[in-house]
């Protein structure tokens, strides 16, 4: 084997060139086993039935195996698309194998999903297909990511871009079994995140499905979509409520994005200018203090304090100084709600905002301060040349770590709203509580596609928001 | 407060005192009265056994019965109790958890580390939202016990990357040294890791903490027994609903309320001014480094 730098010629088990120290890289050699079997399980599977011990079976066509039903069209997709795995993987395009793969499953899981939901009749068992099935899509998109995990490793490599890392002549399983105390300290974590985190992504399947709290789940496609978007005739209702609630999220949440960034510039930029510290130290600790104190106990302090009647210290205030003749509603006003809850935001959370402002600010060499001051620069020259630029990138840092979180919004409405302010202040969270615990005949399927299409937005946030700051400040949120 | 201020500027004479310094310092005091004011008028209320009229800002009628009543009903303690135990044992657990998967996430040469932490961090891209996870928690007959409000918030892979951020500040050569003199795995984690890590165990476990006492959401989600309630949730259900309990009528049920917002948030208000750095620890650590 020749060198590709110096076209020296290396002995067979160097790891780097003797002449120019560039690293090797092997001929490839991937796990495309585990892929490979991965998709020879999922075909075999797809040869067993789905469904057994079902009349209803008897019309259709059994020879379709798990597809027996209805969709012979799909089974041949999906196991064309498994055919499709192994030979890439025959061929050395093991690392496309994984979109194959992952095609499958997908194909895979619509259909399994029609199957469990639409013919959820008594008297019929699931075949043996699923388990085989979903076993054999596990492995082979495990195997397929190794190896597009080793690509791109040894693309680097081929690059300069990450050192040779010396593991010894180490295999694979000798460093399985070193780290094995390892594997046993993270199973409890895996096993907390597949219960409470991946789980319930599994459970998302209840979008597609009319689901009535204590009866089995029934398939309806994609009908509850067509619900929120107002492209059916029959509910305009659900579909108000839900724009109205997606409306809101992101107006509510993004004007207090906007106010509580800018109130916490201001503050720390004017705090920073304060010379004694204890009484800066103070002020920190008073205005982090808001910070601690549950949406509960904020909500309730605000109610006492905002309330009608006579123990409201606010109207008590403005009416002994006759600015109004009577109580003003605050919580149960549709105009004033948004005006009070931005209120609320910025007195709870705007001093533990400045944390990060802060730490930045106390960052500046103060001999730039003392240069410029020579330099004839006065308070806002100093402010608008060094202090603003410095501070721009922690900036635009809070305001993209924040972004990404713009649709979570719902313990700070839900403490706060209440029935007569909907119109204004319903967010999507507080709408799939209350269609989905409000009592009566809730479907847990739409508040569930609800909050499929409020995950998927997220989702697309985060990753906008982690491109953002990759371009921005180098590196990402997640 | 102004006390303070006197004195640092009377001590320290050669400071010139500015029309902008002034200005701010009035300005900073106005702001700290802005946040103290709400807080001292629901304490001054708790106070007092006629409360009910907005104005005041010092008890007409000086009375600890609000607080003997929450200490001696059942009811009312009850809840604190559950509040006690619930942030006590979710905190351990937060801790053991992030410990432990932080640990496992610096080992860079293990098989499968990347496959593991693209898991947990999937989990802070995307979710499966509030209906699937109460449809879960249904399923592993959860709702109604203790554990449904423990274990969802003990995994949180924010604050599991927050303690391998620590963990990494600790150099490569301890733990070399350390392999290198025969310890296994958990003696380095026990003797090495662990306390090296003190102040990351502090701040990160403050942040459960903060978060299993505050929690109101998993409560209302997973729990309808009322005997198993928080103290957030009883504390809510007696300002909104003016669910009191009955007296003699020698409090205002206006006292009571106060005086349970008071009790919800005086464990922090009492740890927090010692604790503070670690908090300002966390904040700083999670968004400056990698």
């Amino acid at each position: 084997m020749l060198c590709k730098t110096c076209n020296a010629e290396i002995p067979k088990k160097a790891t780097r060139c003797p002449e120019c120290g560039r690293a090797v890289v092997k001929p490839q050699k991937y796990l495309y086993p585990i892929a490979v079997t991965g998709a020879v399980i999922s075909f075999v599977g797809g040869l067993f039935p789905a469904i057994q011990n079902s009349d209803a079976m008897k019309k259709f066509n059994p020879a379709y195996g798990f597809m027996n039903y209805e969709q012979p069209m799909v089974w041949y997709l999906f196991m064309l698309l498994l055919v499709a795995s192994m030979l890439l993987c025959a061929f050395k395009f093991e690392k496309f194998s994984i979109i194959t793969t992952v095609t499958a499953a997908v194909v895979y899981g619509i259909t399994y999903n029609n199957i469990c939901m639409r013919h959820g009749a008594p008297g019929m068992q699931n075949g043996l297909a699923g388990p085989i099935i979903i076993t054999g899509t596990i492995v082979g998109v495990i195997g397929a990511f190794i190896n597009i995990n080793k690509f791109i490793a040894d693309r680097k490599k081929e690059k300069g871009e990450i050192e040779y890392q010396y593991t010894g002549n180490k295999t694979i399983w000798q460093r399985i079994y070193i780290y094995r105390g390892f594997y046993l300290m993270f199973l409890p974590v895996l096993i907390f995140v597949l219960i409470f985190n991946y789980l319930p992504m599994a459970g998302l399947r209840f979008a597609f499905t009319d689901y009535y709290s204590g009866k089995e789940p029934v398939y309806v496609g994609i009908k509850h979509f067509v619900d929120m978007f107002g492209l059916s005739t029959l509910s305009k209702l659900s579909h108000k409520n839900f724009l109205n609630a997606f409306t809101n999220t992101l107006s509510l949440s993004i004007i207090k994005l906007f106010l509580n960034t800018f109130m916490a510039v201001i503050i720390s930029l004017l705090l920073n200018e304060m010379v004694v510290l204890r009484f800066k130290k103070t002020v920190q600790t008073v205005i982090y203090l808001p910070h601690f104190m549950s949406w509960v106990v904020v909500a309730s302090i605000f109610k006492l304090i905002l309330s009608a009647s006579d123990s409201g210290m606010l109207n008590q205030m403005l009416m002994s100084m006759e600015l109004i003749d009577k109580p003003i509603e605050f919580l149960t006003s549709e105009n004033l709600w948004r005006g009070v809850y931005y209120v609320v935001n910025i007195w709870k959370d705007t001093g533990w905002g400045t944390i990060l402002f802060l730490a930045t600010l106390s960052g500046i060499s103060p001999e730039l301060y003392e240069a410029a001051q020579i330099d004839g620069a006065n308070r806002f020259n100093r402010l608008r040349y060094i202090t603003l630029p410095a501070l721009a990138n922690t900036i635009i840092t809070v305001f993209i770590l924040n972004l990404a979180k713009v649709m979570n919004l719902f313990e700070s409405v839900f403490v706060m709203y209440n029935p007569s302010v909907y119109e204004v202040s319903d967010v999507l969270q507080t709408y799939i509580y209350r269609q989905s615990f409000s009592g009566g005949t809730a479907n847990y399927g739409y508040t569930t596609a609800v909050g499929l299409f409020k995950s998927l937005v997220s989702c697309a946030l985060v990753l906008a928001c982690n491109r953002a700051s990759k371009k921005i400040r180098g590196r990402g949120i997640v | 407060m102004e006390d303070n201020v006197k004195k640092a500027v009377y001590v320290k004479p050669k400071r010139k005192i500015t029309p902008f310094g002034v200005f701010n310092t009035i300005l900073f005091i106005f702001i700290s009265f802005l946040i103290l004011i709400p807080i001292w008028k629901v304490l001054v209320d708790s106070l007092d056994a006629a409360a009910g009229y907005g104005m005041r800002l010092w008890p007409q009628k000086f009375t600890f019965g609000a607080y003997e009543m929450i200490l001696t009903r059942v009811d009312l303690y009850r809840p604190f109790l559950i509040s006690l135990l619930v942030t006590v044992v979710g905190t351990l657990v937060g801790l053991i958890l992030s410990t432990l998967g932080a640990y496992v996430l610096i080992q860079w040469d293990m098989p499968g580390r990347n496959l593991f932490s693209w898991m947990l961090l999937f989990t802070m891209l995307f979710n499966g939202g509030m209906i699937p996870t109460y449809v879960v928690m249904m399923d592993l007959h959860l709702t109604d016990t203790l554990w449904s409000v423990i274990l969802p918030l003990g995994i949180n892979v924010y604050n599991l990357v927050l303690m391998r951020n620590f963990f990494e500040g600790i150099p490569a050569s301890l733990y070399e040294s350390a392999k290198l003199d025969g310890c296994s795995p958990m003696g380095i984690f026990f003797r090495i890791v662990l306390p090296l890590s003190k102040a990351a165990l502090a701040a990160i476990g403050l942040m459960f903490a903060v978060s299993y006492w505050n929690d109101y959401t998993n409560f209302k989600l997973y729990i309808t027994n009322n005997k198993l309630f928080n103290f957030q949730m009883k504390l809510r259900s007696m300002v909104m609903e003016s669910d009191l309990p009955m007296d003699d009528g020698s409090l205002s049920p206006n006292t009571l309320q106060n005086a349970a917002i008071i009790v919800a948030v005086i464990p922090f208000m009492i740890l927090y001014p010692f604790c503070q750095d670690y908090f300002v620890k966390g904040v700083n650590v999670g968004a400056v480094k990698e």
